[in-house]
């Protein structure tokens, strides 16, 4: 039970100190640099791949209605 | 080998406070820094690696020796601050400091998604400097003539384009 308690004690010290611990380059800008490079990732690819007339030549089942081809 | 110096280093370089500032220990008692346990030999403790030859702390004041020197008897009449104080001595981060989460994989994802971001451009400079004429045969009317004549062929009945395809509907199967 005491050696219990023992390691309890250092761990929440060491908690207290975690907690003061001085906050590095990705604690302050970790969100920012996830945020932004997401929206730019997203952005780009979403206007690479609809805009810019590349042909993804997609499965025309349930997507392309018919046209007649026979020269009549 | 190298892993571990090469971790140690990362670990000096970006890693907690403590070990690069070097304050605030638990015990109260001021703690020197002294000559750091050099990196090459006998790096800082890790959790593969809990128990380096050299302690972290090797110049030691007159009060911390005596500390040392009380060690050498019954650990029973040590306080809990001079218990504390002898493990900062020997250990430069306990082992719930060096376990601690970080934020790193924030910065990291966000580098990547942001070259993934590059490439994107990349591919869109390609697209307008360097692919060749889009063929006639690509143009929405062409395939849809094109299916139309797959269709009129039955081609791929069981499992492919015409088994998905209705003939008495003349519509799509649903």
């Amino acid at each position: 039970m005491l050696p219990l308690a023992r390691n309890a004690r250092l761990q929440v010290r060491s908690n207290q100190q975690t907690m003061k611990r001085a906050s590095d380059f990705h604690d302050k800008y970790g969100n920012a640099i996830l945020a932004s490079g997401s929206i730019f990732c997203i952005t780009v690819w979403t206007y690479t791949a609809t805009q810019v007339g590349i042909e993804w030549n997609l499965s025309p089942v349930g997507r392309v209605t018919l046209k007649e081809w026979r020269d009549q | 080998m190298f892993s571990r110096a090469a971790r140690s280093w990362v670990l000096r370089t970006t890693g907690g406070g403590l070990g690069t500032r070097g304050t605030h220990s638990p015990g109260g008692s001021a703690r020197s820094q002294g000559k750091m346990a050099s990196y090459y030999t006998n790096h800082y403790a890790q959790r593969s690696y809990p128990m380096p030859d050299e302690p972290y702390c090797t110049e030691l004041t007159a009060e911390q020796q005596a500390l040392k020197e009380k060690e050498k008897g019954s650990w029973a009449q040590l306080s809990q601050e001079e218990k504390v104080a002898l493990y900062r001595l020997q250990f430069r981060e306990s082992f719930a400091e060096m376990n601690r989460r970080s934020s790193e994989w924030k910065t990291v994802m966000g580098c990547v998604f942001f070259f993934i971001g590059l490439t994107g451009l990349l591919i869109w400079w390609q697209r307008v400097y360097v692919f060749p004429e889009k063929p006639v045969t690509l143009t929405d009317e062409r395939k849809a003539q094109q299916l139309q004549r797959l269709l009129d062929m039955k081609s791929n009945p069981v499992q492919g384009l015409a088994s998905r395809w209705d003939y008495e509907r003349k519509e799509w199967k649903k």
